[in-house]
Parts: C-alpha cells; sequence; structure tokens
C-alpha cells in the first residue's frame, strides 16, 4: 500500500512538473487552412508549406529553445467560420501568432487583431492589409498586425500591367490596348481590382467593364462569349487555379485570342498539367523560387518537404514554396522578439518591421528577400512574372521579366 | 385542487380549461425550469469558454429554429429560406447600429422587426400556395436575399460583410463568452416564453387549425391567408432576433454564413427535435450543434494514429449530420421531444405499464 502512495506521489508530481515544463516552452500559433472548399487547389500544398516548415522549425530545437505548438484548423474558405475560429483561439490556445488564408477573413479580423496584438501572416496579399498606420489617404482601416509574404495583389496587377504595356509596345501593335478584369465577387478577386484599372488607365489602357465568374470551378463559356465581344487585348483573372483551368478550356473552345494575366494563385504546375495546350502563354506572377531550382536555399528546402514525405521524391507546387517562406518570415520575427525578451505579439510585430531586404537564414535565393516598417507593411514590389508552355505534358516554365513597382505613398493601402 | 399534485399522475384527470392550457402541468416540472435557469445563471463561472461557446450558438440557433418550428411545425407550410432571414436580422442589426448609433441593446429588437416586415412581404404571395410550390417560392425568397446580401455594398457592405459592435449597456461590453452568454439566456427565456404563451392564444391556434385541416379552418371562420402570412411574419421575427443575437456574438456578418445549407440544417433541427414542439426546437438545436463536436472528439480519440481519418473530419461532420436526420425520419419521425414525452410516459406507469 505504501508502495502504491509512493508510486502515486511520484506520478502525480512527474506529470505536473511535465505539464509545467510542457507550458513554459511553447510558442503557440494557429494555423487557419483552406484544405476543403473553393480554394483548396492552392490552399492544400500552402497549407502543408506551413505546417512543414513548423515541424521542421521544431525539429531543429524550435526557436530560442521553445518548440512551436501550433492548431491546423480547416475553415473550408467560410469567413465566418474563420472568425469563430479566431474567437476560440484567443481563449484557449491563446496564439502569439496566426498563419491565416483568405482575403475575406483576413480583413474581417484586421481589427480584432489589432485589438489583441496578434500578429497575423496572411496568404491573402490584398494592399488593404499594407497600410499599418492608416494615415494613407485610400487606406479604409489601418492594418498594424497584418503582415504577408510577397508583392500585394494590386502591385502584382500593377507589374503584370506593366508588363503587358511593353508587350504591346514588343509587339508593335498600335492604338490603345484593352484591358479587363475578371473575377468573382469576392473581396480576393476584388481586392486589386480598382487599383490595377486605375495604373492600367495611366500606362495607356483602355479599361473594360469586369466581368464576373465563379471562384468555384464551373463553365464558364458565357464568360468566355462576353470576353471575346469586348474584344479584350489582356485579360487579369482574379481567381485561383482550380476555377481558372476551367475558364481557360472554356475560353479555347469559344475561341477567344486575348493574352491573359494572372496573379500568384492564378496559376501553377498542377494547372499547366490539367488545362494542357488552352492554358499556353498565361502570364502570371511567381513568388519564390521554384522546386528544384538551383538555389543555395533548396537544401533546405527539400529537407523541410520530408516533414511530410519521408521519400522525398515529391515535387511541390509553388505555393507550398510560398508556405515555407511566409512561416520562416514568422520564426525570424520571432526570433527578434526573442532577443527583445519575450516572444509576444507586440514583439513580433517589431521583429518584423526591423527586416530590411531580408531572406531567412538557410532560405536564400528561394524566398524575396523582404522590407517591413512601422509605416509601410508591403514587404516587398518586386514582381516575377513567368509564362507556361504545356510542351506535350513536359511542361516549361519561363521567366520573362522581373518588374520592380515603385512603392508610391499613395498606393499604400490600396 | 388538482394543481397541488406533486408528481405526475397516472392519467388524464384534468377538469378545466384552465388545467389543460397550464404551461407546467405539475409544481415538480414548474420547480425543474426555475432550478435550469438558476444553473444556467450560474454556468459562466464554471463552464469552460469552449463549452459555453457551444452554448451560446444553441440559444441564437434556437430562437430561429422556434421560429421555423411555427412557420413549419404549426402552421404546416414549409420554408427553404430561413436561414436569409436569419442573416437579414444579423445584417440589419449590425446596419442599424453602424449608421445611426443606435444602441446594440435596441438594435436587436429592432432588426428582429425589420426582418418580420420582410418576411411578411414574402409571406404574401407564400400565403396563396401549398406544397411543392411554396417551397420553391420560398427557395426563391432564399436566393434573392443571398445575392442582395452580396450587392447592397450600403446595408451589408457587399461581398465584404460588416462589422458589428459588441452589445453593451451603459458603456459595459458584453465582449466575451462568459458575458454574453446572460445576453443570450435572456432572449432565449423571453423567446420561448413568447412562443408557448403565443400558442396558448387564439392566433396559435388557428395555426394549428391551418395546419390539420385547412379546409376545415376556413370553415370555422379563420382567415387562411392573414394567418398564413402572419405565421411567416412570427417565423422572420425570431429568425432576425436570432440572426442579430449572432451577429453582435461574432462581430462579424458575411453573406457566405446564410446559404440555402444553413436553411436546410433549421429544418433539420425542427425535425429532429419535433416539429410542432416549442421545447423540440431547442433540442433539436442542441443535437445539432453538439452532434460535429462529438464526432470531432470521437474521430480525435479512434484516430490520433490514423491520419486519414483526421483528414476526412470536415466530411465525417457533414456526414453524421445528413445520417442523423434519415435516421430521425425512419426511426423517429416526431423528434427528441416525443421521445421525451415516451420516456416520461415509461415513468408514469412504472412499473405496472398495463
Amino acid at each position: 500500500m505504501r508502495r502504491m502512495i509512493t508510486l502515486g506521489t511520484l506520478l502525480v508530481a512527474s506529470l505536473a512538473l511535465a505539464s509545467t515544463a510542457f507550458a513554459a516552452k511553447m510558442i503557440p500559433v494557429g494555423h487557419l487552412a483552406a484544405l476543403t472548399g473553393p480554394t483548396s487547389d492552392v490552399g492544400i500544398p500552402y497549407g502543408a508549406g506551413v505546417a512543414d516548415a513548423m515541424r521542421y522549425i521544431n525539429a531543429q530545437g524550435g526557436i530560442d529553445g521553445m518548440e512551436i505548438e501550433f492548431e491546423t484548423v480547416d475553415y473550408a474558405y467560410n469567413a465566418p467560420r474563420a472568425v469563430a475560429t479566431y474567437k476560440k483561439w484567443i481563449s484557449s490556445l491563446n496564439p502569439v501568432a496566426i498563419q491565416g488564408w483568405g482575403t475575406a477573413d483576413t480583413e474581417a479580423l484586421v481589427k480584432f487583431v489589432a485589438k489583441d496584438e496578434v500578429p497575423y501572416i496572411s496568404a491573402s496579399y490584398s494592399g488593404h492589409l499594407t497600410d499599418p498606420t492608416g494615415k494613407s489617404p485610400k487606406t479604409k482601416a489601418p492594418a498594424p498586425y497584418n503582415f504577408f509574404y510577397g508583392p500585394s495583389y494590386s502591385d502584382a496587377c500593377r507589374g503584370l500591367v506593366q508588363w503587358a504595356a511593353d508587350d504591346w509596345k514588343a509587339k508593335g501593335k498600335d492604338g490603345k490596348a484593352k484591358f479587363i478584369h475578371m473575377g468573382d465577387n469576392h473581396p480576393y478577386p476584388n481586392a486589386p481590382k480598382e487599383a490595377c484599372a486605375a495604373y492600367a488607365e495611366e500606362l495607356g489602357f483602355e479599361v473594360l467593364q469586369p466581368i464576373v465568374y465563379s471562384l468555384k470551378p464551373a463553365d464558364a463559356k458565357a464568360q468566355c462569349l462576353s470576353l471575346k465581344d469586348a474584344a479584350a487585348d489582356y485579360a487579369y483573372l482574379a481567381n485561383t487555379s482550380g476555377s481558372n483551368i476551367s475558364l481557360l478550356k472554356s475560353c479555347a473552345t469559344v475561341g477567344v485570342e486575348t493574352q491573359f494575366l494572372t496573379n500568384v494563385w492564378g496559376w501553377d504546375e498542377n494547372s499547366i498539367e490539367a488545362t494542357g495546350a488552352p492554358g499556353d502563354g498565361i502570364a502570371w506572377v511567381v513568388g519564390a523560387a521554384k522546386w528544384g531550382d538551383d538555389a543555395p536555399g533548396m537544401a533546405t528546402l527539400k529537407e523541410i518537404s520530408k516533414m511530410s514525405d519521408s521519400s522525398g521524391k515529391e515535387e511541390r507546387p509553388l505555393h507550398y514554396v510560398r508556405g515555407v517562406c511566409a512561416t520562416f518570415f514568422m520564426k525570424e520575427a520571432m526570433k527578434n522578439a526573442a532577443a527583445m525578451g519575450e516572444i509576444n505579439g507586440p514583439n513580433i510585430k517589431k521583429g518584423f518591421e526591423q527586416m530590411r531586404d531580408f531572406v531567412p537564414a538557410g532560405l536564400e535565393g528561394v524566398c524575396l528577400p523582404s522590407t517591413w516598417t512601422a509605416e509601410d507593411h508591403r514587404g516587398t514590389t518586386m514582381v516575377n512574372i513567368y509564362t507556361s508552355s504545356y510542351n506535350g505534358g513536359d511542361f516549361e516554365m519561363t521567366k520573362e521579366a522581373t518588374v520592380e513597382v515603385p512603392r508610391r505613398d499613395e498606393w499604400l493601402g490600396w | 385542487m388538482a394543481s397541488a399534485h406533486s408528481r405526475m399522475r397516472c392519467g388524464e384527470f384534468r377538469t378545466t380549461y384552465q388545467q389543460d392550457m397550464t404551461i407546467f402541468p405539475t409544481p415538480l416540472s414548474r420547480r425543474t425550469a426555475v432550478g435550469a435557469i438558476i444553473f444556467l445563471l450560474l454556468a459562466p463561472s464554471f463552464l469552460s469558454p469552449y463549452l459555453l461557446n457551444l452554448g451560446i450558438q444553441i440559444g441564437y440557433y434556437g430562437i430561429a429554429a422556434l421560429g421555423l418550428n411555427i412557420v413549419v411545425g404549426f402552421t404546416g407550410q414549409i420554408s427553404l429560406g430561413h436561414a436569409a432571414f436569419f442573416g437579414f436580422g444579423a445584417f440589419a442589426s449590425a446596419w442599424i447600429n453602424n449608421t445611426t448609433g443606435i444602441p446594440v441593446f435596441f438594435c436587436i429588437p429592432l432588426a428582429g422587426a425589420m426582418t418580420m416586415a420582410v418576411g411578411l412581404i414574402v409571406g404574401i404571395p407564400a400565403g396563396r400556395i401549398k406544397g411543392l410550390y411554396l417551397a420553391i417560392a420560398t427557395l426563391a425568397s432564399q436566393f434573392i436575399l443571398e445575392d442582395f446580401f452580396s450587392r447592397a455594398d450600403w446595408f451589408t457592405g457587399g461581398a465584404y460583410g460588416a462589422m458589428a459592435n459588441p452589445f453593451s449597456v451603459f458603456g459595459f461590453e458584453f465582449n466575451n463568452d462568459q458575458r454574453y452568454w446572460y445576453v443570450v439566456l435572456f432572449y432565449v427565456v423571453a423567446m420561448f416564453l413568447l412562443g408557448t404563451n403565443l400558442l396558448r392564444t387564439r392566433d396559435g391556434r388557428a395555426f394549428v387549425a391551418v395546419r390539420d385541416h385547412y379546409l376545415s379552418a376556413e370553415i370555422m371562420g379563420i382567415n387562411l391567408n392573414k394567418y398564413r402570412i402572419l405565421s411567416f411574419g412570427i417565423s422572420s421575427f425570431y429568425a432576425g432576433v436570432g440572426g442579430a443575437l449572432f451577429a453582435h456574438y461574432l462581430g462579424f456578418v458575411s453573406a457566405e454564413g446564410f446559404t440555402i445549407l444553413l436553411s436546410i440544417q433549421f429544418l433539420g433541427m425542427i425535425i429532429i427535435g419535433g416539429m410542432g414542439s416549442v421545447m423540440g426546437s431547442l433540442m433539436g438545436t442542441a443535437f445539432m450543434v453538439l452532434l460535429p463536436e462529438v464526432m470531432e472528439a470521437g474521430v480525435h480519440l479512434v484516430g490520433s494514429n490514423t491520419p486519414g481519418l483526421t483528414q476526412a473530419l470536415a466530411y465525417i461532420k457533414e456526414m453524421s449530420i445528413g445520417l442523423a436526420i434519415i435516421l430521425f425520419l425512419i426511426f423517429e419521425p416526431d423528434g427528441l421531444a416525443h421521445r421525451w414525452k415516451m420516456i416520461k410516459a415509461y415513468w408514469k406507469l412504472y412499473p405496472f405499464s398495463y
């Protein structure tokens, strides 16, 4: 009996010890992912990148000796569910940072994260998230705790429009080129709509009435017929890749001869494969190195990929790489925060805002150098534009241009 | 006299209409109800935020489900557009508060009234048609309102949605689960008392008459049109209040939350809970809110080392709701409320059931 009591006491004591040790050595991070729903085509690889990167960071000993404790929640691209998850986290997990996803939910959470001082690293690159102080006249609401990795949707679209203007000249065509925005009536496709149209007009394009097509992949021949009637020369596709695949196939059937442009979520290896020849020539924005590129950081990236693919054979799409980059920038910001004394929300924010042309250690050549300041959360304005060709299944991606979009003050928060 | 009996009796001994209409048949049932409310008043001090959150969800969805039960279970109509009214209440409350600055305290009933007005308008054509045609007409209102939500920038903020301020009284904000619990509890008690009493009035009995046999009801002098439209109006009022409570709890309203799927879920709640039962609405809602959570807990318990199962969680949750509705339709078409009644009847006669 006595032995039982001693054993019991020991057990309880060790449990208590373990739990306190556990609590002290963890950095709670929320991970909101779209593994189902209309954007799951790009949400699954991005979410895998984020999760693998956090596991890798933990496997390498964590940050300042502390491991990241993360909880992944699939919110199916449903903004109210994202807000509900956030509220649940605030009362239970108490995260010091959140890896988020879509534009609708990120913009809905701007005020919440600012109030609770939780840095929010989104996969939404909406230009509305770039003004931390709210001093720009175009800003609807200041977003002091929002960060993202890559050029904003507006800047990316400006870069594409810039490229289109050069393309128009290079092809020696005269007259005004016609530019059109296409996307669903949803915060994500709408984010760059006005900003990009304004810049296109400035560059001498004739801007046509936007065309709406569904974010959920569906037959889009009606939209393609409108596009054909409008005789647009350049069409910017603002949806994600799944819906673009069906649009491009529909447009090929209808016989549209427009040069398509699309943003960072609108095109990838999987969509080249799925669309086949109708996808040839689409120009899109690539936000990081692609799998297998010759870059010093590629070795680290391959190690990270092994966290969920022990064979190391899986070829990861572009979105996976950006997920890794977004997480590694967070890690570096947390390191900076640890150097300030404590890893908490306000310190992580300051940790981000210390970075100048910074690339996370180990990912040189993979992630774009980024700069955040207390007044400007446009991490980078460098827009890398690629085109693809299907080539009978052995597809190719060709880099067309790098456009450095100017950092105009009046474009902040727009 | 008879009401002085403290326990259930083994038969029907009611001799006056008053006894027939009473809400609490025995003092014990009254004491249980009062005790339950006292328990719920104390609940925030010991329940975890997770459980409080579930309770709050049961509260606002339950109010809306009771509204649907009034139109479907009591008046015998069908509505596939309840989620849109729920959403309208949510947007209306946020809109009134954001544009006029009227405190949220007043916005919630005002939003209910606005939703009621919309419900009455939808009810005008709906009052003249029956069955499948009515189902399609209410389906149309669902899609019209949904489209309105994503386009009416001035009212809903368009595709971006609207922010809703927290509920506050004299500057005291009910901005967390522990505090908001009381707001929802107040509304649940008030709305359910109102619902129970509504069904004891002439209008309530007219609803039931319309449901049971509309021709006989008309011959008895009940204006069918009036009562059909009225029941849509009252049902929308409930949906509006439920929606407004939802809006100020979440703090954010978006058109995405009020799709046809939620309308079907509301129907599922009242089918599972029991058509034509006030308490059944609450039971069904509790079942629908808790089932996915139980599934999640079950999956985590069984499948912590089978990643495939955890990944399929989203589907398992959705499927379990569908399965529950089918099983209830087959084995307990009268819902949880009926099952509860059967359990009570069993104990009433125990151990000599003959």
